[in-house]
């Protein structure tokens, strides 16, 4: 039943921290991968878990020893789970430093988490030519000695193996992406729980949940249409966003949210060296307000998406003081502008209580999408 | 209604004319014709750049390429008064208040291309270095799209080690030599190695002078008050390979030398404390943050902010070390340590901590590192919210309590040590 898996995705997205005991007590060793991206793959080859963490919605105390108000709460909380216990029992941390919120997270969390290890991740910006190749794998072997002084070991022959497993759950995830359009009748909140949980299961059992529940999803008869929306942003996972979206008769046609279908766009080639491979994956990612492009293909892709799924608006959920999505946000505005779809945009942080304002924009915005 | 009163008209003195061969004729001269330069060179149709402060400006240089410099244009504008008005313009165009103001200003003036507080020549071309935060790349991806000309990126990741890897060594050189063929062919420039090994040495010899001159503030009583470095600086950011700019600076270590061995400074009060500033000057505020130091008798005598903008080497290699290791690229290890010795070396007696809105990286382990630099050198840490560039983010009376917070500590300390 389409429902039984639903609700397996939702208490894997909303109990993490039994899904870490769970692997804990497997005697397995969990790695927290932070966002945007990290090698995951890697991780998986050398015998740990890789566990998603963007924090959590909390209210925020003792990472205000560390940061001052105006950096994103995603990384102000990993912190606070990091600082109060909630991450115990991981090994170590894989940080990117692919924003510079994101570069201050490791620099701060030597100090301030000093029982979980910080292992940096460097990635280059100019990261397709050879020369970025190349500094990307560098940063791949500076990840792979941290993991091997943790007692991790690195066989080619595993590695090729993870990839396989993590092209696979890409795909199953893409396809999840694709059906889910043509069903309104699955949530906003549901969709959320699909894409959350993949941060807190192994991939292997992910893309098995994933595929019983497209399996079942395909016998579905598709429910009555809704409101068909694109949703672009940082993270969309706050229960309260997802029940306006729903409440509203949203449905969620595409997603440009990194915490959900940015992670799963690009494969890693197929390669004699598989850590060659894994660098070039990461040279052909792209459309990501992380990721430089001087050309901003994101903008387009959001704009061709839309159209193409038939979406009859595009909802910009902005994580706030997040910059690099701020900066992208003028150029979607104009975009959209342009190609006349609607636009909404909705601020949203970790330590949001009260949703209101979110709620009379969206409102708003249903209305005039059906006026 | 009442006869209005004449007030007496205030006599001011006439300025005295500066000498044209003091340091502050010769630097002021420089940092102006930085501008006007660029400005000409447009005018005669030849190409011009605007560049981030901390790309390799040898490039530049070498191939002969106008310049200018958005951050230094932005600093002009918040520090006579319009930064305010030009964030405005960005916010209308739907830029959050939360980003950095010196890319609203910029992104405003790209938009409107005038500014009477400074104007600056419009670009053909983009040069952006993320050496000192990644925000750099996102506002000159903006400026290329809003300007429809090419951006050509040298890559400068934070190194999260102590030390310079050899691959990081490696991708910047490829990227220094692959944004230099890009120069030649869109606008058909030549590389000469002659004219490089010529513009390195002025680099180098301007930045040898730079930290030598700031150094001087090893004396006590300083021989300069370091709210001149901040004005200073801006030939660091726009001519440190310039000629001129290597036999001004050199001007400027003489005379604090001169001004330490005949008892004189330009801090105009009598130095009772010295302290560090930490961070990006308050460009909108800088005659209050200013005096509310000097109207308590303490000296800013050093600032990483000032020192960023030295580069010496040796080699090729050290030449990408050494944009390799600027401040905001490091890590809190070596941050630290650099800040330590900056302290130690110039007697300071307290950290003063910009926590500045537009800064998020340079503002985002500060707490952690100003506790292990005031442990390491005994000195108090406070800290006052503020802004580079956006006038709204600032609060004097906050600022003046903070300030006489830290006075407060340091006199006591000072009256403990001397009983």
């Amino acid at each position: 039943m389409v429902q039984d898996t639903l609700k397996k995705f939702h208490e894997a997205a909303t109990s993490p921290r039994k899904q870490m005991e769970k692997y804990l007590a497997e005697g397995k060793k969990v790695v927290l991968t932070a966002p945007v991206y990290t090698p995951e793959e890697l991780i998986h080859s050398m015998g740990f878990v890789p566990m998603g963490a963007w924090g959590a919605d909390m209210e925020l105390n003792r990472s205000k020893e560390y940061f001052p108000a105006f950096l994103c709460s995603i990384v102000q909380s990993i912190l606070e789970m990091g600082i109060k216990g909630g991450y115990k029992g991981a090994s170590a941390i894989v940080i990117p430093s692919l924003c510079d919120t994101l570069k201050t997270l490791g620099e701060n969390w030597k100090y301030a988490v000093e029982d979980i290890k910080f292992i940096p991740m460097t990635y280059p910006q100019n990261r397709k030519p050879d020369y970025g190749i190349a500094f990307t794998k560098a940063g791949y072997e500076r990840v792979m000695r941290d993991l091997e002084e943790l007692g991790g070991k690195y066989d080619p022959a595993a590695l090729s193996e993870s990839i396989k497993i993590y092209n696979k759950h890409n795909e199953v995830m893409r396809k999840a992406d694709e059906m889910l359009a043509a069903h309104p009748e699955i949530t906003a909140a549901e969709r959320s729980d699909i894409f959350k949980s993949a941060f807190f299961m192994t991939k292997e059992e992910h893309t098995a949940l994933v595929e019983e529940f497209l399996a079942e999803l395909d016998k579905q008869a598709a429910g009555a249409e809704k409101i068909g929306i694109v949703v672009s942003g940082i993270l969309t996972d706050a229960p309260q966003l997802n029940e306006i979206f729903d409440e509203f008769g949203m449905h969620i046609v595409a997603d440009d949210v990194a915490a959900q279908s940015r992670q799963y766009r690009t494969d890693a080639p197929e390669m004699d060296d598989p850590l060659q491979a894994l660098a070039v994956k990461f040279a052909n990612m792209d459309n990501c307000s992380v990721l430089y492009n001087v050309k901003k293909p994101r903008v387009q892709w959001i704009v061709d998406t839309a159209k193409a799924r038939g979406a009859k608006g595009v909802v910009v959920v902005m994580t706030k003081f997040c910059d690099p999505e701020e900066f992208d946000y003028v150029m979607i505005k104009k975009a959209c502008e342009k190609a006349d779809l609607p636009l909404a945009l909705v601020e949203v942080d970790r330590q949001m209580v009260h949703f209101e304002q979110v709620r009379t924009n969206l409102e708003t915005f249903r209305d005039m999408l059906t006026f | 209604m009442a006869e209005e009163v004449k007030k007496p008209e205030e006599v001011k003195k006439p300025r005295k004319p500066l000498d044209p061969n003091s340091a502050k004729y010769k630097l002021g001269k420089i940092a102006s014709d930085a501008f006007a330069t660029a400005i000409e060179a447009k005018k005669q149709g030849k190409p011009v750049a605007w560049v981030s402060s901390n790309f390799p400006v040898e490039i530049p240089e070498t191939l002969g390429l106008a310049t200018a410099y958005p951050e230094n244009q932005a600093a002009g504008i918040a520090a006579r008064g319009a930064g305010e008005r030009m964030c405005e313009v960005a916010e209308a165009d739907g830029y959050s208040n939360d980003i950095c103001a010196y890319a609203r200003i910029s992104l405003a003036y790209a938009k409107l291309k005038e500014c009477p507080e400074q104007d600056v020549a419009m670009p053909d071309v983009l040069l952006c270095c993320n050496n000192i935060c990644n925000c750099m790349i996102k506002w000159y991806e903006n400026l290329s799209q809003e300007l429809g000309i090419p951006m050509i990126m040298l890559d400068i990741p934070f190194n999260p080690d102590y030390e310079v890897s050899d691959a990081q060594v490696a991708y910047v050189t490829g990227q220094f030599w692959d944004a230099v063929h890009q120069l030649e062919d869109l606008f058909g420039l030549k590389w000469d190695d002659d004219k490089f090994q010529q513009v390195t040495g002025f680099s180098c010899r301007t930045s040898r002078a730079w930290l030598e001159a700031t150094a001087q503030a090893k004396y006590i009583p300083s021989p300069f008050n370091g709210f001149d470095l901040l004005n200073h600086m801006a030939v660091m950011v726009t001519a440190r390979g310039k000629e001129e700019a290597g036999e001004a600076m050199e001007t400027l270590l003489k005379e604090y030398k001169q001004n330490h061995e005949k008892g004189e400074s330009t801090f105009r009060a009598e130095e009772k404390h010295r302290v560090m500033f930490e961070g990006i000057a308050c460009w909108p505020y800088l005659r209050a943050t200013s005096r509310g130091l000097k109207d308590r008798g303490i000296n800013m005598v050093t600032t990483i902010y000032a020192d960023a903008f030295g580069f010496d080497y040796n080699s090729f290699d050290e030449m990408i070390r050494a944009y390799c290791s600027v401040p905001n690229a490091i890590n809190l290890e070596k941050s630290r340590d650099k800040r330590i010795k900056l302290c130690k070396d110039n007697h300071v007696e307290g950290l003063l901590v910009h926590t500045n809105r537009s800064c998020k990286l340079w503002s985002g382990f500060m707490a952690e590192m100003s506790r292990q630099i005031g442990k390491e050198c005994n000195i108090p840490v406070t800290s006052f919210d503020g802004d580079q560039a956006d006038p709204r983010n600032f609060s004097e009376a906050q600022y003046d309590t903070r300030v006489q917070g830290l006075f407060e500590i340091m006199e006591s300390n000072k009256e403990s040590k001397e009983a």
